[in-house]
């Protein structure tokens, strides 16, 4: 019994959400429509229960688990930690917009709760089998939450389009998958990491293919371009609250994917994946940023700039080295907050039966409710990168890391599409400041809404006397892991 | 040539017969029928392979189960088949061109002889009495035991999603409630109301 | 004897037609479901042929759970193509052009 305790016992975390979405599922059956709430606070509580259990695990080791199908190390923990915390935001954020749309249902929290599980086995895995287990459990999950709003037309398009492109991307990443696998004769990504550098096999065209193969997979998932198409569609037909969800926590799953394949597994081989990484950025910069100012969708304004924003972060993963990875991290980490802040705006305005989905919805909102309106204006400021700002930092970090690994043109690239992006960001402060409304009623929110929010877009201002303690976290997590 | 390679090319053009089929026939149906028949001849090459478990598995699963779920939803939805073949093979000549470039690209490299794909030596063969689905079975349970819960919880996303997504309580449809007949009472169906007789009509007055 | 090589070209054809197959329909959403199938299928050929000739179970095991996602991706996925059909009383990939911009 002890023996089963102890093998079973470094997956506690995943167990323990496991369990709570399986309960929750029963107890929801339960449940008249009226009693819902019931079940909201128990998804809370289990990713309030979760936070507890990775906190008491914490003990900045490595350790394998399951015949090294598992790993548990400082990145798997911040990661986790990070993702139990925007998807309670989310959740809570969500509340009002899902009630006033018939979506407030046991099964939104249940596969919630599931997509929050294949996150954290991707944030864990060790193997390429449970990365890639992981990440069909998100998809999965997500594809359905998109769908949920089944009478929507929009949704529904949305969800279908996700998925078919999802799919393709899951073969793509199999195919590349399966040749590394016959060429290194390993699934597992320590092994393979052993191999790559025990015998270099750059010049080996069929791991190259496999390689390219895998990274395609890893732009599709992010929303880089060249594979970028589905980011628009998706952020603007799938319902807000799962929007907002997917724009953020999965972001975050996401550092976790490039961080076990391109940085563990792969990196050996980073002179062949440098040059192909360096072309995503810049075009993903490009195109997010230009296309983003033609956009009057609100929501497909911010999935361009979705788009745009990995390109960023791509470029803090291309500098190679612990000083590049924390500066990636510290970017993506940076991005999921802002674009919480931004979403939750959005939820905000959207609750009385109307969806505030135009940038023209914001006119005047300053008049209308001020204090919103500066919440906005911090989360627009923070995403154009305008000091002192977190997005600045952010920024900042990832450019001086392209700097000193000396690719001084990428970094010079970078900052003019930040300054051609900073137009389109400006646009929406000044429809919020200087256009007169149409509906002068003020915004309401239920209070707890309104006091998270505001936390959550006050933090990317706060962050200022602390920005030196978390890009230090940043460092340590990046520093203790590789 | 010797056997294996005649079952091996048999297999094989089916396979990439009936897969090529499956994405230029415009029928659903057949296309379905079509990637059975892929299904199946992959099975056959799987076996070549040693890999019993799997290919049974996969004509049980997939040909037995998932096949016929296709089958289901595209007899279910109403499709304009008509409108289907409009504008057929408008883009088959690109598609061609472009699957044959994709094809020798990755042939070229997958085919080579200077990665050891050719020389790699055909293992030793099993003795005759090793399972294969013991082997994966022994795996499962101890190596794998957690992708295995893993899948566990993919499938349940699968049954959660499913109906979720496409259960509707229709309100036209009539249901009998059991119970509902069980509880009822006389008092419930028949009223006796008390009356004075009335009066009988004269017979005299039908015409 | 057949190389490992033939199996992988196999592999190869099988993908490449599952690729060209998903981006010509532009007709019928199930079509495309069943394309994304064959795409699995040639990597599940891969690996196969590898665990065999590498006389190595662990590519099995991965097919083994390929196989499983899969059947739930296509549960999920017709769940998702039948509510859309609901919606729009079309499953022409054509016709899904709401979004847009």
């Amino acid at each position: 019994m002890n023996e089963l305790i102890a093998y079973i016992a470094p997956a506690t975390p995943e167990l323990f959400v496991f369990a709570g979405a399986c309960l929750l599922l029963v107890i929801d059956v339960f449940l008249p429509a009226s009693r819902r709430d019931v079940t909201y606070w128990l998804a809370q509580a289990v990713l309030a229960g979760a936070i507890v259990v990775t906190w008491q695990g914490l003990d900045g080791a490595t350790a394998h688990a399951y015949h090294h199908m598992y790993v548990t190390d400082r990145l798997a923990e911040l990661l986790k930690l990070v993702i139990y915390g925007l998807t309670m935001f989310a959740f809570a954020y969500s509340r009002d917009y899902l009630r006033a749309r018939d979506m407030y249902r046991g099964e939104y929290f249940v596969l919630a709760l599931f997509a929050v599980l294949g996150m954290m086995v991707m944030a864990s895995a060790a193997n390429f089998l449970t990365l890639y287990l992981g990440l069909e459990l998100l998809s999965l999950s997500l594809y359905a939450m998109i769908a949920l709003r089944r009478d929507s037309a929009e949704a529904t398009e949305a969800a279908m389009k996700y998925f078919v492109l999802g799919a393709i991307a899951s073969g793509v990443l199999l195919y590349g998958l399966s040749l590394v696998y016959g060429m290194t004769h390993s699934l597992d990504i320590a092994t393979l990491r052993q191999a790559l550098t025990a015998k270099p096999m750059g010049d080996n065209m069929v791991l190259i293919l496999g390689l390219v193969f895998v990274l395609s997979a890893i732009a599709f998932k992010l929303g880089a371009v060249p594979f970028h198409m589905w980011v628009p569609d998706v952020y603007h037909g799938a319902p807000t609250s799962v929007t907002l969800f997917l724009g953020t926590a999965p972001k975050v799953a996401g550092f976790a994917l490039v961080a076990r394949l391109l940085l563990e597994g792969f990196e050996p081989l980073s002179a062949s994946w440098q040059p192909i990484l360096i072309l995503m950025a810049v075009l993903s910069m490009g195109l997010g940023n230009l296309l983003a100012i033609a956009q009057t969708n609100i929501k497909r304004m911010l999935a361009y700039s979705s788009i745009s924003h990995m390109g960023f972060f791509l470029l803090g993963v291309l500098s190679l080295g612990p000083n590049g990875y924390s500066s990636a991290l510290f970017y993506m980490l940076v991005y999921a907050v802002m674009s919480l802040a931004g979403f939750g705006v959005i939820l905000l305005m959207s609750r009385a039966g109307m969806e505030a989905e135009n940038i023209s919805d914001f006119k005047g909102l300053n008049q209308r409710s001020p204090w919103f309106a500066f919440l906005m204006l911090l989360v627009m400021f923070s995403m154009a990168g305008v000091p002192p700002l977190a997005g600045f930092y952010a920024k900042f970090l990832v450019i001086q890391a392209v700097v000193k690994s000396d690719m001084l043109w990428l970094a010079i690239v970078a900052v003019l599409f930040a300054v051609i992006g900073a137009y389109y960001y400006l646009r929406v402060i000044k429809v919020m400041y200087f256009d007169e409304p149409d509906d002068k009623s003020p915004v309401t929110g239920s209070g707890p809404f309104r006091v998270l929010l505001s936390i959550n877009a006050l933090a990317l201002l706060a962050v200022m006397p602390v920005v030196g303690w978390v890009i230090e976290l940043c460092r340590r997590v990046i520093g203790g892991t590789y | 040539m010797e056997f294996k390679q005649l079952i091996f090319w048999f297999f094989a053009t089916l396979l990439v017969f009936s897969a090529a089929m499956v994405v230029t026939v415009r029928n659903p149906v057949k296309a379905a029928l079509f990637l059975v028949l892929s299904f199946v001849s992959a099975a056959g090459l799987w076996l070549l392979l040693q890999a019993e478990f799997l290919a049974i598995a996969l004509v049980l699963v997939y040909v037995g189960a998932v096949m016929i779920l296709f089958l289901f939803v595209v007899m279910m939805l109403d499709i304009n088949i008509a409108r289907l073949r409009e504008g057929f093979g408008e883009y088959l000549p690109i598609g061609a061109i472009v699957a044959v470039l994709l094809v020798l690209e990755l042939g070229i490299i997958l085919g080579g002889e200077r990665f050891g794909l050719t020389t790699l030596p055909e293992p030793a063969g099993l003795p005759a009495d090793a399972s294969n689905t013991r082997a994966i079975g022994k795996l499962l349970y101890s190596v794998y035991v957690y992708p295995f819960e893993i899948a566990g919880a993919i499938l349940l996303v699968a049954i959660v999603a499913a109906i979720a997504l496409t259960m509707r309580k229709r309100k036209d449809t009539r249901y009998i409630d059991p119970a509902a007949q069980m509880q009822v009472r006389r008092e419930d169906r028949v009223r006796i109301v008390k009356m004075r007789a009335e009066k009988k009509q004269p017979q005299g007055d039908k015409p | 004897m057949i190389p490992l090589s033939y199996y992988l070209i196999l592999g190869a054809i099988v993908f490449a037609i599952a690729v060209v197959g998903i981006f010509l329909n532009r007709k019928n959403l199930v079509i495309l479901l069943m394309a994304i199938e064959l795409m699995l299928l040639a990597v599940n050929m891969n690996f196969i042929a590898f665990s065999y000739y590498l006389n190595d179970l662990a590519g099995q095991m991965f097919v083994f759970f390929i196989l499983t996602v899969a059947a739930a991706e296509s549960a999920i996925g017709l769940a998702i193509l039948v509510v859309v059909f609901r919606n729009r009383r079309s499953i022409n990939v054509e016709d899904l052009d709401t979004l847009k911009g």
